[in-house]
């Protein structure tokens, strides 16, 4: 791993003073935001017409409490960082390959191998970064605009905070392991495609082709790492903790997918890099 | 030429690359010595770029070996800046600035020699500094990229066609560069170019690579000297004076072209000689041009292309 270390040096100092990886780290965050406002704006009027004609219902408990638009601003943020981290994993390299900026860095001072391993870890980052943007933005605005606590009908817990809580983080969990196999597709269709328009537009075909196509699929789709992440035609398992959060007792958890979410993914991202890593050194750079 | 591995900054050996049927190198050798500007001339498709590309393990070949500064190009990054690269597609990041874009090459290097102030003055881009690489000219681009160079001390750089999309005093600027930091640093340069009268004032060394492999490789002063010189002289006497020149031995009448020179071929004689020579057997001259040998005569020359 020559020059890993310049490279990594390297890769932050461009991130620093470009607009992409900003980008990265801030859109899933801003997306959630704008998402809030809009709710509370609907919901304030919603909730003024219910207490105008008397109605309180299961509904309005469920409605006011902040877990489950915690975890919906999760989702919908997870959902927008696996795209752009697919879309900026298959474009980091196939930029660099196309203005030449890679050259420079394998000529003087960094092994093939390690650019592409710095790409690999410097996304790491930017994901990481994004992900605890995303849940800070997330709490604090469920927090701002609804009460935590657990949920009650008619004096009887229906879910504690505790269980709340475990169950957030389980799905969490969940649904980042497939995040670096995202990222290993990214990188390695950066590598196979022939210019960075390309890379971006084939990964972000096939991402959404997968998330189109996975219900056809039947049980092959769990041994797909798409499969668990939370996208537009989510069948994450964070799609069932926002129902469990808001007491909803209907979630069945087949506990033979939430073996497969957790052991597929990172495999994969494994079998992705050692086909980059083979790719890249036969390709002419 | 000294076959000392110490005296060599690059050695080709029997270098073969193809893309699929079509070869593009066929049994190529070269060698380059540490300190010499070595020019590598040849006509489009004649595959410059590609053997340039191989030497910086930037694309594989199908056989023959390549050491360069004792590393193969594989292993290019062991050699820690010592040898460098600069493309005719300028390598820089196009959201950077140009001070950014050397600031982000001095991470390469272990013991940066100069500031980047310092190559920005040197190569005239200070006044861009700010600017991103996207917005620069051509020719700034290639400025910076050269720039990016001469942070670190290369002990070779390898250039492809470092003149184009250069003004006059780019040019100018590079030429001087190159010699200068040949003279005083002792940089070997390896210059892949179709501008062969620049390759002529700086080179100390030409390579003609004409379909896949070296026609000629020797110091330029070799080369020069076994294109001879040639003299288009014009007279009322014309075979009074094609008489006289068959009787110099080192002189040899070529023909008369359509516009009544006569073309004279000349070996270890000048032309003073022959004037004289001329003048004793009363052959009245009206007009003598002497065209020395020049690279582009010897290029042509090699790659069979008809003077103009």
């Amino acid at each position: 791993m020559n020059g890993l270390l310049t490279a990594m040096k390297c890769e932050v100092f461009v991130a620093l003073r470009t607009f992409s990886s900003k980008l990265i780290v801030l859109t899933p965050a801003l997306v959630v935001l704008f998402q809030f406002l809009l709710l509370r704006m609907t919901e304030a009027g919603q909730s003024a017409r219910d207490n105008l004609l008397g109605n309180n219902s299961f509904e309005d408990v469920v409605a006011n409490n902040a877990y489950g638009y915690f975890v919906d601003g999760l989702s919908t943020g997870l959902t927008m960082l696996g795209l752009l981290m697919v879309a900026q994993a298959s474009y980091s390299f196939s930029f660099d390959r196309d203005t030449g900026a890679a050259r420079h860095l394998l000529i003087r001072r960094v092994s093939r191998s390690s650019l592409i391993t710095a790409k690999l870890i410097h996304l790491h980052i930017l994901a990481s970064l994004s992900v605890l943007l995303l849940i800070a933005v997330s709490y604090l605005m469920s927090e701002l605009f609804w009460d935590f606590g657990a949920i009650v009908e008619d004096g009887f817990e229906l879910i504690g905070e505790n269980e709340i809580r475990a169950e957030i983080a389980a799905g969490l969990r969940l649904a980042l392991i497939p995040l670096p196999a995202a990222i290993g597709f990214g990188i390695f269709i950066s590598v196979c495609a022939q210019s960075a328009t390309q890379a971006v537009t084939t990964a972000l075909g096939i991402t959404l082709a997968i998330d189109i196509f996975k219900t056809m699929l039947g049980d092959i789709a769990y041994y797909l790492y798409a499969s668990f992440q939370p996208s537009l035609i989510d069948q994450s398992y964070l799609q069932d903790v926002s129902r469990l959060v808001r007491g909803y007792s209907d979630v069945l958890n087949a506990e033979r997918v939430l073996e497969l979410n957790t052991w597929v993914p990172l495999p994969t991202l494994v079998l992705f890099f050692i086909a980059t890593l083979w790719l890249l050194k036969r390709k002419k750079m | 030429m000294s076959t000392s591995n110490g005296a060599v900054a690059l050695s080709i050996s029997g270098l073969n690359k193809s893309y699929g049927d079509f070869e593009v190198i066929s049994n190529l050798d070269l060698q380059i010595q540490r300190g010499s500007i070595h020019g590598l001339v040849g006509l489009n498709g004649s595959g410059k770029t590609t053997t340039l590309e191989c030497i910086l393990g930037l694309q594989s070949f199908n056989s023959g070996s390549i050491t360069i500064l004792d590393k193969q190009p594989s292993d290019l990054h062991l050699a820690r800046g010592r040898i460098v690269g600069i493309f005719d597609t300028p390598s820089l990041h196009p959201n950077l600035t140009v001070r950014q874009c050397l600031q982000h090459a001095r991470l390469l290097c272990d013991e940066p020699t100069r500031t980047s102030e310092q190559v920005e003055q040197l190569l005239g881009i200070d006044r861009f500094k700010d600017f991103k690489i996207r917005h620069l000219s051509l020719g700034n681009k290639r400025r910076a990229s050269i720039a990016q160079a001469l942070l670190g001390s290369p002990e070779l750089i390898v250039l492809d066609e470092p003149f184009s999309g250069l003004d006059a005093e780019g040019v100018d600027d590079v030429l001087q560069l190159i010699t200068h930091l040949n003279r005083a640093e002792g940089t070997a340069f390896l210059l892949s170019s179709h501008q062969l009268p620049y390759l002529e004032q700086i080179c100390s060394h030409i390579a003609i690579l004409h379909k896949g492999s070296i026609a000629v490789s020797d110091a330029i002063a070799e080369l020069l000297k076994s294109t001879g010189t040639e003299i288009l002289l014009r007279t009322p006497q014309a075979d009074a004076a094609i008489t006289s020149i068959d009787g110099i031995a080192t002189a040899q009448y070529s023909h008369t072209d359509e516009s009544d020179y006569l073309h004279v071929q000349l070996g270890a004689m000048d032309s003073a000689e022959l004037n004289r020579r001329l003048v004793a057997d009363a052959i009245a001259v009206s007009e003598m041009i002497l065209q020395r040998g020049s690279l582009g005569k010897l290029f042509r020359e090699i790659t069979h292309e008809v003077a103009p």
